[in-house]
């Protein structure tokens, strides 16, 4: 089954899918979107592709998906034959939802911070790094308690969608003026994130941190 | 907040300044002058992480009363304080990477043993850089589970003494938005639920025993005017389900603080 990803390199999300990608070790063709400075993704002939005029976008044969953290569920729900990355077991399930859509939520303050700083995108910026730090504070509250526990991941024992959906915009946060200093909890798993087989770093995130 | 370390700071500023205008010797220079007025820094010894969450191999961000610092460790062995600024360009040292026992600036990769002198500068592996590179190290103890740093040159002070209880064990960091004054208040005014005892061994830390067999130990550290660290051990709290529970009140510790309904400031 072909799989084709329309990506922009420098994109946070993207990168959720590009990561994903790796750790299933799929094969894939990418096409390049010129999101920046050439605004393509609301282009007339993308919006054909995804209407709300946003990356990623992914097609799997004649199926066609927008949002990272749909794209991660589909791809682990169908290639990852171990069932560990989208864990369907009662007592996982819910958790892995629940910081999935946290990611697609709360923690885009840090991507919105990240547009701002890197691209000139017109937004309140204090409001955007005050919504991200506090964003960031639940998930390491979340990950110091995890810790005690003896457990390393956002749930389960094994890294799921939600640490793959997480993980670029707590990484990229520099680039958005957001620090880590608050976070030691945040920044231990970060490190660990990075010793997942196939891990791809991407450039912003320190490539040996 | 110590006049010192903002001269430190506005001397940082400058030297990050005069590299990005090119001037890097004038850069050099500032930035040891900077290490000097930093040494002027009140004698004290200020906690600035727990040990046990500064893993073998890595290198943090850590902020003292607006002083940028990194908090590092090799393969093994006690954690380091350093000034988090690269002596080549500047670059922050928490964002390096630990090889072979030095830290590696993730610039251009000059390499720093751990009395930070630099050892290595690969665009140039046939050269022995010259001593007086130097990355600037502060002294560091680590005591009750918590590691400290006393920023002064004078270092006549001691890691506050805490009597008695021996086991400490690490809990957990918390990053207050508020001033280390109204932290303190905050934590004497604290419900935790059980008879509480209060008593201050040290300026900025907190001894809290908590019925016969508790103790917590709160150290402070002064980030900025309106935001500090506290670092926490307990001692007598040993099951799981115990130590998180103590976390989750250790939250809302913070949260209650934040929200004011303490003492405030
Ligand atoms: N909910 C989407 C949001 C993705 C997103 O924000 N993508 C950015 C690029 S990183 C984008 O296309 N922004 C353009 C826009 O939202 O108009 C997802 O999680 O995939
Ligand atoms: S700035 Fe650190 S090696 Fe160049």
């Amino acid at each position: 089954m072909a799989l084709k990803l329309y990506d922009y390199t420098l994109s946070g999300s993207c990168y959720k899918v590009r990561l994903l990608l790796g750790f299933l070790e799929l094969t894939y063709t990418r096409e390049q979107v010129d999101f920046y400075p050439g605004r393509r993704h609301k282009s007339l002939d993308f919006l054909a592709i995804n209407p709300l005029g946003q990356l990623p976008v992914l097609e799997d044969g004649d199926l066609r998906l927008r949002d990272a953290q749909a794209i991660l569920c589909h791809l682990a729900n169908k290639y990852d034959k171990t069932g560990k990355w989208l864990p369907r077991d009662p007592a996982t399930f819910g958790t892995v939802m629940m910081w999935l859509m946290f990611a697609g939520g709360e923690i885009m303050a840090a991507s919105a911070a990240r547009l701002h700083d890197l691209l000139g995108y017109d937004l309140d910026i204090a409001a955007a790094r005050n919504s991200a730090h506090a964003a960031f504070r639940i998930l390491d509250d979340h990950l110091a308690l995890r810790e005690i526990a003896g457990a390393q991941w956002i749930a389960g024992d094994h890294p799921t969608v939600a640490d793959v959906a997480c993980y670029p915009y707590v990484a990229l946060a520099g680039d958005g003026g957001i620090g880590h200093e608050d976070y030691p909890a945040l920044r231990n798993w970060l490190r660990v994130f990075r010793t997942i087989p196939h891990f791809d770093p991407m450039s912003g995130i320190p490539e040996f941190a | 907040m110590d006049r010192s370390l903002f001269r430190a700071n506005a001397r940082l500023e400058k030297a990050r300044l005069a590299v990005v205008l090119g001037d890097v010797e004038a850069g050099r220079r500032e930035m040891q002058q900077s290490q000097h007025d930093a040494a002027g820094a009140r004698d004290c010894w200020i906690a600035v992480g727990l040990d046990a969450q500064i893993r073998p191999q890595s290198s943090h961000p850590v902020i003292v009363a607006g002083r940028e610092l990194a908090l590092w460790r090799g393969e093994t062995g006690p954690a380091k304080v350093w000034d988090d600024q690269c002596p080549h360009r500047g670059m922050r040292l928490s964002f390096g990477f630990v090889r072979d026992g030095t830290l590696r600036c993730l610039y251009h990769g000059w390499g720093y043993g751990e009395d930070g002198r630099c050892v290595s500068i690969p665009a140039h592996p046939e050269l022995a850089p010259p001593k007086t590179i130097c990355a600037g190290a502060h002294a560091v103890a680590t005591k009750y589970g918590i590691i400290w740093s006393n920023l002064s040159a004078a270092r006549a002070a001691t890691v506050p003494e805490i009597p008695a209880v021996t086991d400490w064990r690490p809990v957990r960091s918390l990053y207050i938005h508020r001033s280390a004054a109204v932290v303190l208040a905050g934590i004497a005014a604290f419900d935790y639920g059980a008879p509480a005892e209060p008593a201050t061994p040290a300026a900025d830390v907190y001894v809290v025993t908590l019925g016969a067999q508790t103790q917590l130990l709160l150290a402070l550290q002064p980030v900025e005017a309106n935001k500090t660290g506290v670092h926490i051990a307990s001692s007598g709290v040993d099951a799981t389900a115990d130590r998180l529970a103590l976390v989750r009140q250790m939250h809302s510790l913070r949260d209650a603080i934040e929200a004011g309904t303490g003492p405030s400031r």
